[in-house]
């Protein structure tokens, strides 16, 4: 699981300076690299934050931050030793509360999560979250998130995951193809509702992300899942370029450029249109852009290549003729012929 | 301008902040502007005594906005015997409300599963507020239980209005915007109280109090036009518990009201898809919906091209129709390309 690690502003490193000193109270004596493991930063950081403690106090009595005003530790211990020992205490004794945000981004996270099939136990969650509304200073923001069904899919690949077996199933890919995959689980992740395995795909012999309301037949198996390096082996983007892509010029208003923000989007200037911006975003084929274009009406067109230009206009007609008659003529399938 | 004498080193921000923080939670009495300014380290080094201290003022105005934005309950204490003068009054943090309650402890589940819920947000400011509540909750040290393997969940909020509307809300302050209505030709500017911010069907929704209509409304952040300006003067009132889930409530009896009937071609992504998402129809191969906005089941059902057929309420079928016409005839081909054929 990677973060993007972020800046780091003041309100961090004040954060870090707060939480540092009860935890260094509740241990006599630790190494930086073992406080630099339970709070997830360099052991840099730490020392950089022991430093700046250790100087820190209270004005005291005379103002004049004296060594009883501040706080201490075995100099020698950290100089030599690297490690920390706190001995003497200043107006700080005990964890901050959460803010009302921190309580309500942690909140909403829990809600997502018990879509989950192991948070299943709504009693629990319901009582962590009450455990944060007391734990923070204000009443947490009402930033609130719908609860999904568990698709059984998930706990299917879950167990899966566990056990180190691979999963087998039916997949329809955008081109309309369908495929009997095996494939090695590694992991399972999601974007707000939409959900995907990324795994080891035995019949391309390559990583692929698949989408889980694209499969069926879903079965795990007894084979042993082969070993990948623990997903070392995943890049951070769900959805990974090639070499064989193609591009596409689209046009379309700058301010929806962030609904094409999975495909790239590529700036490319002005468009005749005015008020459009151009871009250009890279597709491995045709199928994909047109389903993501026809569901765009009057904010993507394409302009170029003609081919996929092409493409949209006849899936978009091949729709609107089934309007034509009441019956409905038989749907129009996808091409294989054409890209 | 030379700095005194006494300056060795700069003082950092993180360092001021720090020392602000421990001088206000060790006074009992609290302490007035001149003399945390003259005293706290960060302050102090630039502190003219007698002289003009107005920037140095200021610095103290932001500094106790960040503080308390980081849920430090830094509070305003008036004089007994001069209410409303501003130089008199004090400030400090009663260490009880800075202290997380004696009571709360978390079990090495709960912190597991407050991490994974961290990791929820990849982007924007609530990523870093669950970074900071992370720290805060490390510590307690107590070490978490194995991860769940396998899992990296993800929301996100895209939309631009997101930020400025949740921390609107935070700050109980009312807002206006332009919201564009499908089907109408201009976007209308809105006066709404934000009472609660929601992820409903993959879709984040503004529900708030309409400062005209005087009632609740609900607002797709995705047709927001244009920025999220506060409003001065006006606040809202507090907002109870309760809000977002009455949000939710409300978008889930819509949600369950309403229903689409479609077919689907056999074999087909639409098949596949929305054959998981809806209930079984009475005719062959049709598929049931639930949905909450007629104009974004429009806009999926487009994409599916003639995998989809929909055979009601009619005025889906209209807006399925007109979206597929419209994409058609917005990819007619060019001039140039007629030439080259």
């Amino acid at each position: 699981m990677s973060i993007k690690p972020a800046a780091l502003g003041a309100s961090d490193k004040l954060t870090f300076l707060l939480s540092l000193v009860p935890y260094l109270m509740d241990h006599d004596r630790v190494s930086v690299t073992a406080v630099a493991d339970h709070f997830g930063v360099t052991p840099q950081r730490v020392r950089d934050a022991v430093n700046l403690i250790a100087m820190s106090g209270v004005p005291g009595e005379t103002r004049q931050y004296l060594h009883g005003d501040l706080f201490d530790i075995q100099w020698d211990e950290f100089e030599n030793n690297d490690n920390i020992v706190l001995t003497h205490l200043v107006a700080i004794d005990d964890s901050p509360r959460f803010s009302a945000r921190e309580a309500a981004a942690l909140i909403a996270g829990l809600q997502y999560l018990s879509a989950l099939p192991e948070n299943g136990d709504r009693d629990a969650i319901a009582s962590l979250m009450a455990k944060l509304t007391r734990s923070s200073t204000g009443v947490p923001s009402q930033l609130a998130v719908s609860r999904t069904d568990a698709d059984v899919t998930i706990s299917v690949i879950q167990g899966a995951v566990r056990a180190g077996t691979q999963v087998e199933f039916d997949y329809l890919n955008s081109r309309g193809t369908a495929e009997h995959r095996c494939v090695d689980p590694l992991r399972i992740e999601s974007v707000d509702n939409d959900w995907y395995l990324r795994g080891w795909c035995h019949l391309r012999e390559a990583m692929r992300t698949f989408r889980l309301d694209r499969m069926s037949n879903l079965r795990s198996t007894e084979v042993p899942a082969d070993s990948h390096d623990d997903g070392a082996l995943l890049p951070d983007t769900l959805f990974e370029g090639s070499a064989d892509d193609l591009t596409v010029t689209i046009e379309l208003p700058a301010a929806a450029l962030e609904l094409l923000a999975d495909y790239g989007p590529v700036p490319a200037g002005p468009a005749t249109t005015d008020g459009l911006s151009r871009a250009q975003v890279r597709v491995s084929h045709f199928h994909g852009l047109k389903r993501l274009v026809a569901g765009l009406a009057g904010v993507v067109t394409v302009v170029d290549p003609g081919l996929a230009r092409q493409t949209v206009a006849d899936w978009a007609a091949a729709g609107a003729a089934r309007y034509d008659s009441p019956a409905g003529p038989p749907a129009a399938r996808d091409d294989e012929a054409v890209r | 301008m030379s700095p005194t004498p006494e300056q060795t080193h700069p003082v950092t921000v993180e360092e001021r902040l720090f020392s602000l923080v421990l001088a206000l939670i060790a006074t009992q009495i609290g302490l007035t502007k001149t003399e945390i300014l003259s005293t706290v380290q960060g302050y102090r080094q630039r502190f003219r005594v007698g002289g003009d201290n107005a920037s140095l003022e200021r610095q103290f105005e932001r500094d106790k906005d960040d503080i308390r934005e980081l849920g430090i309950p830094l509070e305003t204490i008036e004089s007994q015997g001069d209410p409303g003068s501003n130089h008199h009054l004090r400030y400090r943090i009663p260490k009880g409300l800075y202290d997380l309650p004696a009571d709360i402890s978390f079990s090495p589940d709960e912190i597991m599963l407050l991490k994974l819920a961290a990791t929820v947000w990849r982007e924007g400011s609530l990523s870093a507020e669950s970074r900071r509540a992370l720290t805060k909750l490390n510590s307690l040290g107590i070490d978490s239980t194995d991860p769940v393997i396998g899992y990296a969940p993800s929301l996100r909020a895209r939309e631009a209005s997101f930020e400025p509307l949740s921390k609107a809300m935070d700050r109980r302050q009312v807002v206006a915007f332009l919201y564009l209505k499908p089907g109408e030709s201009s976007p209308r500017r809105r006066v709404i109280a934000p009472l609660a911010v929601v992820l409903h069907e993959g879709r984040w929704h503004l529900y708030g109090t309409d400062q005209d209509a005087g009632a609740t409304r609900t607002f797709l952040l995705a047709r927001i036009v244009g920025p999220v300006v506060t409003v001065p003067g006006l606040s809202a009132a507090p907002a109870d518990d309760g809000q977002g889930q009455r949000a939710l409530a409300e978008l889930d009896a819509l949600w369950q009201a309403q229903i689409a009937v479609i077919t689907v071609e056999p074999g087909s992504d639409a098949a596949v898809r929305l054959s998981k998402r809806g209930g079984p129809g009475s005719a062959a191969d049709s598929v049931e919906l639930h949905y909450t906005d007629a104009n974004i089941l429009a806009d999926e059902l487009a994409g599916y091209g003639p995998e989809v057929f929909v055979l009601s309420p009619p005025a889906l079928v209209d807006a399925v129709l007109a979206r597929l016409r419209r994409v058609r005839d917005a990819h007619a081909p060019l001039p140039e390309m007629e030439i080259g054929r």
